[in-house]
């Protein structure tokens, strides 16, 4: 991997980012929003659900939409010619994963930014330190690798950019209704347990509950999402260097 | 002398040569670092029974896009690879930058097998696909940039050579737009730009102008004969015969995957008798409709 290749290919995604109003929605204003509209309903204590047991859910809720531009984006340039194009420079296809997984690792960190500063009003108030919040931050970086693995695997079973966008739900939708904020019951529990998000949201209500950083729940949770999360993006990268540059 | 036939046809075809001259002297090389120089050698293609078959559909044969062709190109030479629509001008290319795996036959890059050393074919070609290629929320000077990046030019460099093509090819005055807002034009001189920021040593260039208007293209013509006069090896695809006849040192013509002829433009007129290149490319292809080749 070479350093000017990856920070000239991320300096590319992020610029798209900002520049398509499609991703600059889903990217950053869609867990402002989602935040804000949440924050709304859910803040009044008389309704007897508390904002402080929902904001972990929406950190991950977030970062789950990663899958889908991701998903998008690898369809886009694949359509566009331009991957067949980036093939023909000197560009290995580990500073074009890495600038990937870099650019949605930034994405991820600015959207739990987004959305824990836009809590806090709302009467979000996490019982822990600056070690915590580091490590918060942290685990929804490594969780959002396995929103980049899933979206590279619909990307490579896409054969279009809007096939993508609908197939992405197949991967968004379990992980929102069974892995974020929605109360879980006993039989959908099971689903849950399979689910990276569910780690992610645990893990983070337990840092934002006051647990001790290093308790068990806390380390099991951050072993799973990093070991998860790790084979899902280098099962994406290697599926869609076989199967979907092309 | 055969500059001098050249000057002849392009004056007859209203390419300035005093142009072409002129922008010779504009494109100043880009001095590599040590580690990406490469020697130059004198054949720059070498094309040895090159085959592309793609499987056909159930109970059809298998599709011949490439039927074992072998050519060289010299280095130093502006190459036009002729053909009608679907003759395998396109799959020919793909498997020279390493975008399609050859079925059988290989090709050899400045020296380097296509089989074995794409990396090094990497660094020394550049090329314009004959879709434009370029990232649609940048601007033209950040899709150039990005390129020369992926290249590891140095920032004082892409921003030279940067400033130089767009001058040249009249993008300057748009290339802080986003590329989204370009007419089909303007993104073809952006998709020839991208190819050649690095300043390769080989260039290969499908369609360079198709959907360009007449002025454009006829400036376009005139900046790729400058380019061959720097030592350039370009390995050009186009429809129009014309202006490769203008242009080529030599032509191959190509239909159904087969290579049918080869030779420099003159030298083909001669031996089919012909006015002009488009004269032989029509006897050559049409006669194998006639016959049903």
């Amino acid at each position: 991997m070479k350093k000017q290749r990856v920070l000239a290919l991320l300096k590319m995604e992020l610029i798209k980012v900002i520049r398509e109003p499609a991703f600059l929605f889903i990217m950053l204003l869609f867990p402002a929003v989602l935040t804000i509209v949440f924050g709304f309903a859910f803040s009044d204590p008389a309704l007897g659900m508390s904002f402080n047991a929902m904001a972990p859910g929406l950190f991950a809720y977030a970062c789950i939409f990663i899958i889908m531009t991701v998903a998008q984006s690898f369809s886009d340039i694949r359509e566009q010619g331009l991957l067949k194009r980036l093939n023909t420079t000197p560009m290995t296809s580990g500073d074009f994963m890495g600038s990937q997984v870099l650019s949605n690792m930034i994405i991820a960190i600015l959207q739990v930014l987004i959305v824990f500063l836009l809590a806090l009003p709302f009467g979000f108030s996490p019982s822990t330190n600056i070690g915590g919040l580091l490590l918060a931050f942290l685990l929804m970086a490594i969780f959002s690798l396995s929103s980049v693995g899933l979206g590279l695997i619909t990307a490579t079973i896409s054969k279009s950019s809007g096939t993508a966008t609908g197939l992405s739900f197949i991967f968004i939708l379990p992980q929102m209704f069974f892995g974020t904020f929605i109360p879980i019951t006993d039989s959908t529990r099971l689903i849950a347990l399979t689910l990276p998000s569910y780690y992610a949201t645990d893990a983070i209500s337990s840092i934002f509950s006051g647990a001790s950083l290093l308790s068990s729940n806390i380390l099991i949770d951050f072993a799973f999402i990093s070991i998860v999360s790790i084979t899902i993006v280098i099962i994406g990268i290697l599926l869609f260097k076989k199967y979907g540059n092309k | 002398m055969f500059y001098n036939f050249l000057r002849v046809k392009l004056n007859n075809n209203k390419i300035n040569v005093k142009k072409m001259d002129e922008l010779k002297t504009r494109i100043k090389p880009y001095e590599k670092p040590e580690n990406i120089r490469y020697p130059n050698n004198e054949i720059s293609i070498d094309v040895r029974d090159l085959k592309k078959y793609f499987r056909g559909k159930k109970g059809y044969d298998d599709v011949k896009a490439v039927d074992g062709i072998s050519f060289q190109v010299k280095s130093g030479e502006l190459f036009g690879f002729l053909g009608p629509n679907g003759a395998g001008k396109t799959t020919t290319i793909q498997m020279l930058i390493g975008l399609l795996k050859p079925t059988d036959g290989t090709a050899l890059v400045n020296s380097y097998d296509i089989h074995e050393d794409l990396p090094n074919i990497k660094e020394l070609i550049g090329v314009c696909p004959q879709e434009p290629a370029v990232f649609k929320q940048l601007s033209g000077k950040e899709n150039i940039a990005l390129f020369g990046n992926l290249h590891l030019m140095p920032k004082d460099e892409i921003k030279r050579r940067t400033k130089t093509l767009l001058n040249i090819l009249d993008l300057a005055r748009a290339s802080k737009r986003k590329a989204k807002g370009y007419s089909g034009g303007m993104l073809r001189q952006l998709n020839l730009i991208i190819a050649l920021i690095h300043d390769p040593m080989i260039l290969f260039l499908d369609e360079p102008t198709i959907g360009m208007d007449p002025r454009v293209r006829r400036k376009t013509w005139e900046f790729i004969g400058s380019l061959k006069q720097v030592n350039k090896t370009i390995f050009l695809t186009t429809h129009y015969i014309e202006e490769a006849e203008a242009l080529c040192d030599r032509v191959a013509i190509i239909d159904y995957g087969e290579l049918l002829d080869i030779g420099s433009p003159k030298a083909l007129i001669e031996k089919y008798q012909s006015n002009n290149l488009e004269g032989v490319f029509m006897k050559i292809t049409g006669r194998r409709i006639m016959e049903g080749i």
